[in-house]
């Protein structure tokens, strides 16, 4: 668990703090995506919690303990640090770029041969292809994968990822963040998260923490409960006027309650039951039809789906909404 | 072309080839301890890299000959004085180059390195200094060759080298000794050249001298 406590930054010579005054908890296993606006020291609030960066005020506690506690060299080896593509070592082969922290750790190489190999293989890069090459000769993408699984090498608990998927076009990025979504499945990694971009966020987070300028904390929560509820103006225009569609897209089909079929169903359109919702909404208005077949991963129908439904759903969020 | 080989054959040759490479290598590995650690001092700072660079070009600026003549008036006749004069003009490409190079180094790979625990001494020792390795030593081959085409003038203040052997043919009017050792001081000027670039050649990481093969996608 991660833990800041009233943590502030404010650089000498300047009258306005970058992070102000922040207290908030992650929890183990989660993503927590720090998402804002250029200016709301949501890198600077990451890179105080390995501490290339020093808080002015407050303190940064990492399973109990301030990360004080042992030298910043230290600490940093033992948590993992990916950034944009340009951070690779451009005088290194891909398998020396990912073993640099378990080198820094003194493991044996055997032991740093077999994790490389294991970390190429997870992000979808053969070893035996892409070991021996230099960050030069890979694609941003591949670069990418290759910045994460160095992040990932002495499988650290920990990970600060700042936008790691920022240097890509749209498909790769969409590609990566599925693909490290599928990862993190698997490794459930403590994860901090920073991008400017909300449906990234959206996307990525367990928790959003959604900054505003001069580093103060506007929101935190859920997705769900921020796009359902966002607790001020400032909050709900930076989700975006969309945020119904946005609150749609994280939830599946499989998650709603469903009509019965009565057996009218042969001429409505079929959605498969692992669509999210907003997929679900534009097939349904672009089949033209007011209901549509949920069918599972199989063939049997599970019910049917109402845009009424939905329409509902979509409303009862909104008159939650708690701001004013 | 014979008497030309015939003063290769003299024994004054030998010792002044061997004065004009001592000259030379000592210069260079002076200029080189002295340049490094100042642009290891001063390439983190904006302003004291300026200072740096532009105190090296001026010192590039100043005729060969000029610090010479400079350096006798101060320090007097002979080997000593010509190796203060040489070390003088060998620091300026070097340091130039190093402060350089070091700065050229991406902010972003550096954060990456930090980030990643390493300290500042490890950050300097294999990130920073093998990247711009390449720059670095071709700082120190334009040096060396400066260095040792200067080392020539050497003469003129009691210093020796191949440069005696030049005045002397003007004072004898013999061609012949004029042409060998100006021929003896290109061809060692040549093959400095030659050897420093293999050299250089050999510290570029080759990660450095792929080039990307991959649009980026």
């Amino acid at each position: 668990m991660i833990e800041f406590r009233g943590v502030s930054k404010t650089y000498p010579g300047s009258l306005h703090p970058v992070v102000n005054d922040l207290s908030f908890e992650i929890l183990d296993g989660e993503i927590c995506v720090l998402v804002g606006p250029s200016g709301c020291g949501k890198t600077t609030s990451m890179r105080m919690i390995n501490r290339l960066i020093e808080p002015s005020e407050g303190e940064i506690l990492i399973d109990g303990e301030p990360n004080t506690a042992m030298s910043g060299t230290k600490l940093r080896r033992h948590i993992g640090y990916a950034i944009q593509q340009i951070g690779l070592f451009p005088h290194r082969t891909i398998a020396d770029n990912i073993a640099t922290v378990p080198q820094l750790l003194d493991w044996d190489k055997i032991r740093i041969e077999r994790r490389v190999d294991e970390l190429l293989q997870l992000v979808g890069l053969d070893p035996a292809q892409y070991r021996g090459r230099y960050p030069a000769e890979l694609s941003g993408g591949q670069q990418q994968r290759v910045g994460v699984a160095r992040a990932m090498a002495a499988d650290p608990p920990i990970m600060l990822m700042d936008e790691p998927f920022g240097a890509v076009d749209p498909i790769t990025r969409n590609r990566l963040q599925d693909e490290f979504l599928r990862i993190q499945e698997e490794i459930n990694k403590t994860i901090v998260f920073v991008t400017h971009d909300i449906d990234e966020a959206i996307k990525m987070g367990d928790k959003l923490a959604i900054l505003k300028e001069g580093g103060v904390l506007a929101q935190y929560d859920t997705p769900e409960k921020i796009l359902a509820a966002p607790n001020s103006e400032f909050v709900s225009s930076f989700v975006g006027a969309d945020r119904v569609l946005k609150r749609l897209s994280l939830l599946r089909v499989s998650d709603m309650e469903l009509d019965s079929t009565n057996g009218d169903g042969d001429d409505l359109p079929r959605i498969s039951e692992r669509t999210n919702l907003k997929d679900a909404l534009s097939e349904l208005i672009g089949a033209g039809a007011e209901r549509g077949v949920v069918v599972s991963n199989g063939d049997g129908a599970r019910g049917t789906l109402s845009i009424e439904t939905i329409r509902r759903l979509s409303h009862q969020a909104e008159a939650e909404q708690r701001y004013e | 072309m014979d008497s030309i080989l015939k003063v290769f054959q003299r024994p004054d040759f030998l010792a002044q080839l061997v004065v004009h490479i001592e000259l030379s290598v000592i210069a260079l590995l002076i200029g080189i301890t002295v340049a490094m650690p100042v642009a290891l001092l001063v390439y983190r700072s904006r302003l004291w890299s300026a200072v740096a660079i532009n105190t090296g070009n001026i010192g590039r600026a100043v005729p060969s000959l000029a610090i010479l003549a400079l350096v006798f008036p101060l320090l007097g006749f002979g080997f000593a004085p010509s190796l203060v004069a040489l070390t003088l003009l060998a620091i300026p490409p070097i340091l130039i180059n190093a402060s350089t190079g070091l700065r050229q180094v991406n902010p972003q790979i550096i954060d990456a390195a930090r980030g990643m625990g390493l300290s500042n001494g490890q950050v300097l020792g294999h990130i920073q200094l093998p990247i711009a390795a390449p720059v670095i030593f071709a700082g120190i081959r334009t040096s060396a060759v400066q260095v040792v085409a200067s080392a020539t003038l050497a003469t003129f203040i009691g210093g020796g080298g191949l440069g005696e052997l030049i005045v002397l043919g003007f004072q004898r009017n013999e061609l012949a000794i004029q042409l060998g050792g100006s021929l003896a001081v290109a061809i060692l000027a040549i093959i400095t050249e030659v050897g420093f670039g293999l050299l250089e050649r050999a510290f570029t990481p080759k990660g450095l001298l792929v080039t990307s093969n991959h649009r980026s996608k």
